[in-house]
């Protein structure tokens, strides 16, 4: 047995935990630690048997694991440990997925080995199985960085056989002929063969669209998650111009406005609509119609986000020729793009943990807020964000070690189908260290609103001096995380916590200690990374041009959001306006969030107060869905998969448009 | 002159991200109203110089707007202080669009020429007009109530002394 940690010392306390920690899950009593996770049912029977293993799993790496300090900096609140029933066994947490490799060269779910496919239908099937034969090898999300250009070639498959058969129907010319590579874009064949071009054209179209429906279904249906949970998927798309990758785009747009079954708003995967001048930001851009139709899907179903490709930390890496280059995001916002030891792309790896910082706590114990002082005491909060800064690097090596320790059988498909890049090569008893060093480890934080507030009496959103000085608080962070990777040669990076899970967790152990401190520890939440609060009044402008600089300085990922009130969809030109300004201030990456509500009677989807504008009937007597966005993720219904503090933002946040 | 509501930013009265300034006092007195407590002149909170100023420097200072959109009540009662506030407001912030809502028709302000009503037409950029009708209510309008309603285009209506209709930039 390992050794007992030194921070518990008392054998007996140990017992009650391991005992307590089961009353509660099998009474369900603590909803927050069940609702944890806004995508998992914590109080079925598989979300019961999923929470054993998790809750064990964490009080082992707390007692037998992580080193003291780590433990000690967690019990102080001030670093929280993200997945902590991960860290024993060194599971990592998330990837872009090379689909265009594993599509190309067939690969093996180990249960059996899959060829590759012929049709686009088949390859978008596919895609779901990768995604979920993926997902079990890791912790976090799973991504499709350019699913457009991945996608194509199979697209050309389906319409090669469908001209090659029109030829045939339609006496047009041999269907053996050799005409060189037939594609979409080939306006030879369409003058030459135009029956058979027109056939061929829309049975593809139909195809393609049949098939990201049913990639859109099967996403949001495989609950092969412990716990009924469904995968976190993302899929980008947006910049491939040939017009089979712009069918593809075209068709999964079209997919996600139709919605589920009965024209519900599908939750997963999570699309991102990645924007690129030249691309699809113009007019006269070939993919500019393509921009606009993911407008209308945003304003209509919340997705896609925006991603912008055109923002300086992103254009860096950018290689026109390279699509694996282009910016992409899983959809909570994490970003992997640069990496010291020269795999300046995307697919093939991802991030390996992070560990966040709470703010607001520092904020307290140095600032005006409690009466200790009439002036900031600075010094000593830097003094003491290092040293937390330094327990939270610790922590992350820490468990890298642990990561790289562990064999490439251990994650199974994702090493041995190279899904991380090279995992290929490795022999299942292969430790896969050397391969994880191109993953990034990331500090997080939350908090820089009510942290400022602490400190100085005003937050970043209220006086300019006050922003400046955040700014240089990030930007420390920033330069703290550089200095780690050389130090270290490794991928350190910041990163804009989305606080799934951890908001309201550091606000009520703060609560705890200093009671309800007056707009700084008053709600149930701390407020997401740099973000200004969702509850102060601000243009949506304003509120843009704050948050813009921050992206510049969270290599890991962040987003900003603007809240729209109103129905969206009825104001296409607010919703561009919007994005595009988003856009131009260099925001990384950006989303609008507006209510979608739906009566689970008529079927009526926008606003919807206590009653129904088409049907008439009151929320007392029918359900009326009503869907938010956490952390980047829809989810279902947030009255009931919602844990309380993310009620409660959700409940406060500032509309723009009312 | 009263106003009885103002949104710095609103995505319902009109095209793009609006600045959305209700003008207490209507005379229409359209069955079915949506607000008849905005009948009343008095309704909601004086217009004074300051409020003016305020509302003013927030559509200066946001780069987000497409325009200000004027309702009601219905503007037009109040046309000669409305003329005021808009000449204000395009002094200090420059060319802004405006959409102005009435309970009049087109055809009935295109007969008033010389009056303040008329003047006030010529200052916006879009009407939408008539009164509303109840029995023709749909929610599904854009930015109107009732499908007698039209959304005009003023100055190319002028010029063409008959109705063209606005067209938006961009549908979804
Ligand atoms: S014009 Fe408008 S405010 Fe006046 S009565 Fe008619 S609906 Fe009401």
């Amino acid at each position: 047995m390992a050794l007992l940690n030194r921070i518990y010392t008392d054998q007996e306390q140990m017992l009650d935990e391991v005992i307590h920690l089961g009353e509660e899950i099998v009474a369900s009593s603590n909803l927050d630690a069940l609702r944890e996770n806004a995508n998992l049912n914590g109080e079925s029977f598989s979300g019961k048997m999923s929470k054993f293993g998790s809750e064990y799993a964490k009080w082992y790496a707390n007692h037998f694991v992580m080193p003291n300090h780590l433990v000690q900096a967690i019990q102080d609140n001030i670093v929280y440990v993200h997945d902590l029933d991960q860290y024993a066994i060194g599971t990592t947490n998330c990837i872009f997925i090379p689909f265009d490799k594993l599509l190309a060269g067939g690969f093996n779910t180990g249960n059996g080995s899959v060829r590759p496919p012929n049709s686009i239908m088949t390859a978008m099937a596919l895609v779901a199985i990768i995604f979920q034969s993926q997902q079990n090898a890791q912790y976090g999300g799973v991504s499709a960085n350019k699913l457009d250009y991945d996608l194509a070639p199979y697209v050309s498959k389906s319409f090669v056989k469908y001209f090659r058969k029109g030829l045939d129907y339609f006496e047009e010319g041999d269907e053996a002929a050799d005409l060189g590579e037939i594609s979409m874009g080939r306006s030879d064949l369409q003058e030459q063969y135009p029956r058979t071009f027109k056939y061929a054209s829309k049975e593809t179209e139909s195809e393609t669209l049949q098939a990201a429906e049913s990639l859109i279904h099967n996403l949001n249906t495989m609950s092969s998650r412990a716990g009924g949970q469904i995968p976190f998927t993302s899929i980008n798309y947006g910049t491939c111009t040939s017009p089979e990758g712009q069918l593809v785009i075209q068709s999964l747009l079209k997919a996600t406005m139709r919605g589920l079954g009965s024209g519900e708003t599908p939750v997963f995967p999570i699309q991102i609509f990645k924007c690129k001048q030249g691309v699809n930001q113009e007019k006269e851009d070939p993919n500019y119609h393509l921009f606009l139709m993911a407008a209308e899907c945003s304003a209509k179903r919340l997705y896609p986000n925006f991603a912008n490709l055109d923002a300086p930390l992103n254009l860096q890496y950018y290689d026109p020729a390279n699509p694996d280059t282009e910016f992409a995001t899983m959809g909570c916002r994490t970003r992997v793009l640069s990496d010291r030891f020269g795999r300046n792309h995307l697919s093939g790896k991802g991030n390996l943990s992070f560990n966040t910082i709470n703010l607001v706590k520092l904020g307290l114990e140095h600032g005006i807020a409690l009466g200790r002082r009439r002036e900031a005491d600075e010094r000593g909060f830097y003094r003491e964000l290092k040293h937390y800064m330094d327990i939270a690097t610790d922590g992350l090596l820490h468990r890298f070690e642990i990561q790289s320790r562990q064999k490439a059988k251990a994650s199974d498909f994702m090493m041995r189908e190279g899904v991380w890049e090279g995992g290929e090569h490795l022999s299942p008893d292969d430790q896969v260290g050397d391969l994880l060093k191109h993953g990034s480890l990331s500090i997080g934080f939350i908090g820089l609103a009510e942290c400022m507030k602490a400190l100085y009496g005003k937050h970043h959103g209220e006086d300019e001096e006050v922003y400046r000085k955040a700014y240089d608080l990030i930007s420390y962070m920033r330069k703290y995380c550089d200095e780690q990777s050389k130090r270290h040669n490794l991928n350190i990076t910041l990163f804009a916590t989305p606080a799934e899970g951890l908001s309201g967790k550091f606000t009520k152990r703060d609560r705890a200690v200093y009671g309800k401190v007056s707009e700084i520890v008053d709600r149930e939440y701390y407020t997401n990374s740099f973000h200004i609060p969702v509850y102060y009044t601000i243009s949506a402008a304003k509120k843009i041009e704050l948050e813009a600089p921050f992206h510049d300085l969270c290599n890991a990922g962040a987003i900003s959001y603007i809240e729209l009130d109103g129905n969206a969809r009825n104001n296409p030109a607010a919703f561009i306006n919007i994005v595009k300004f988003a856009l131009s201030k260099q925001v990384s990456y950006f989303s609008i969030n507006h209510p979608i509500d739906r009566c689970t009677s008529c079927g009526y989807e926008g606003i919807i107060g206590a009653t129904c504008p088409s049907c008439g009937q009151h929320e007392n007597d029918v359900h009326i869905r009503r869907l938010r966005r956490v952390t980047g993720y829809l989810t279902g219904d947030y009255q009931t998969r919602f844990n309380a503090a993310k009620q409660a933002e959700v409940r406060d946040r500032v509309k723009h448009g009312i | 002159m009263n106003i009885c509501g103002y949104y710095p930013e609103s995505i319902n009265e009109g095209e793009g991200l609006r600045a959305s300034i209700f003008i207490s006092g209507c005379r229409h007195r359209c069955p079915g109203c949506f607000s008849p407590a905005t009948w009343n002149f008095k309704y909601g909170e004086l217009f004074t110089e300051e409020r003016q100023a305020e509302i003013i420097l927030d559509i200066k200072n946001n780069p987000l707007l497409s325009g200000v959109s004027i309702l009601g009540g219905d503007p037009f009662f109040s046309a000669e202080e409305v003329n005021d506030f808009i000449d204000l407001l395009r002094q200090e912030a420059g060319p802004v669009p405006i959409w102005i809502y009435t309970g009049y028709t087109f055809e009935e302000l295109l007969a008033m020429p010389g009056t303040p009503e008329f003047g006030l037409l010529e200052r916006c950029d879009v009407l939408v007009d008539g009164r509303f009708i109840k029995n023709l209510r749909d929610p599904s309008l854009l930015y109107r109530g009732s499908s007698n309603q039209r959304i005009i285009r003023i100055s190319e209506s002028l010029a063409a002394q008959k109705v063209i209709d606005w067209e938006p930039l961009y549908s979804f």
